[in-house]
């Protein structure tokens, strides 16, 4: 009897590779959120529990991506955004990818429950399989609400962040978790607006190739009418100081305006690249004013008494 | 030749002409991904006697001996 194997080839991957697999440019804005929650959050928490907290959080946000990957790589092949990937590029195979993925989540999950708290780890463990289960394998080949509802995901951080502050959950991280919830939509859309072609030849059912580009700028309009007042909203309900609150009012209100020149324009794709780049400005900017806010309004507290 | 012949060839890095033989460029890219695994690990070490310090904190003075 004669076994024939397959040929692998021995792997030239570098450590690149694998840094690449996990989507360090959307890990930073993880973790730039999930230290926003940390921050905001009440009470007092060691700063080597919430390095190791922050650790952990972005240990896992590399893990989804690295899963996202391993199960998109035909996907990714196809579209020029993502074509460059480590996967479609042959530099790792699927299998290392999953591998690579599977124990860096099991690791990020298991750390956090051990060294930090459960409620933390178990949030932690819910956005990976969000991510991967929910969004990736289900919602993304199926539905052009795929980011709206897989956007969850990528609003837990600073949920998560809080948790491992404090061991639980309150009114505000939900209403954080919101602003990137309604945050995503205009932010991804944007984008699709002017890749339309890239994803319908990957057949990925995003809002500009099934409804059309019309409907997309007015989606586009109608979330971020949602999105400005929610930043802002933080404000008014006493959670954040007027630093924040004018940055989220002016802010939001070139978001609107964005949202408007998009919604308005016919030819080209000048206002949704705009409206993509400062939409990103935009969370940064909140998140950043509300840290600034919460150290602040420490100090003056401080000073005060 | 033996087993332990062959085992002894093996330690002494002659290793028979059949194997695969890595090119410089996959041996460099092993050792590198080696390195980093070293160091995540090592790392997670630090990670762990670090926490175990602060949870311990000055419990170890109180506790009962």
């Amino acid at each position: 009897m004669s076994v024939t194997l397959a040929r692998v080839e021995p792997s030239i991957a570098g450590v690149g590779d694998y840094i690449a697999l996990m989507k360090p440019r959307v890990m930073s804005l993880v973790v730039f959120t999930a230290v926003a929650g940390l921050m905001v959050a009440p009470g007092h928490i060691h700063p080597v529990i919430a390095f190791v907290a922050l650790l952990c959080i972005t240990v896992g946000a590399g893990a989804a991506g690295a899963l996202n990957m391993w199960y998109d790589a035909d996907i990714d092949a196809r579209m020029a955004r993502t074509a460059a990937r480590p996967i479609p590029r042959g530099r790792v195979t699927p299998g290392e990818a999953a591998g690579f993925g599977f124990t860096l989540a099991a690791f990020s999950v298991a750390a956090l429950g051990l060294l930090v708290n459960l409620a933390a780890a178990a949030l932690l463990a819910f956005t990976i399989f969000f991510y991967v289960v929910i969004y990736t394998i289900w919602l993304k080949r199926s539905t052009p609400q795929n980011i709206v509802i897989g956007g969850a995901a990528g609003a837990l951080p600073p949920m998560i962040g809080w948790a491992a502050a404090t061991g639980g959950l309150a009114i505000e991280p939900l209403l954080l978790f919101l602003i990137i919830f309604f945050w995503t939509p205009p932010h991804f859309w944007a984008l699709s607006l002017y890749r339309a072609q890239d994803y319908a030849r990957a057949g990925v059912p995003m809002l500009p190739v099934v409804a059309g580009a019309r409907e997309t700028r007015r989606q586009i309009l109608l979330y971020t009418l949602i999105l400005a007042p929610l930043g802002a909203s933080l404000w008014p309900l006493g959670y954040a100081g007027p630093i924040y609150g004018c940055t989220a009012l002016v802010a939001g209100a070139g978001m609107i305006a964005l949202a408007l020149r998009v919604h308005a324009e016919r030819d080209g794709h000048a206002a949704s690249k705009q409206m993509f780049g400062f939409s990103i400005l935009y969370l940064f900017l909140l998140f950043a004013m509300l840290m600034v806010d919460r150290i602040s309004g420490g100090l003056f507290g401080h000073i005060a008494v | 030749m033996t087993i332990i012949d062959s085992a002894m060839n093996d330690v002494n890095g002659q290793r028979p002409q059949t194997g695969i033989r890595l090119t410089e460029q996959q041996l460099r890219a092993r050792r590198a991904r080696s390195l980093a695994i070293a160091l995540a690990l090592g790392a997670f070490v630090v990670v762990i006697f670090l926490v175990t310090i602060v949870r311990l904190g000055s419990n170890v003075l109180t506790g009962p001996m």
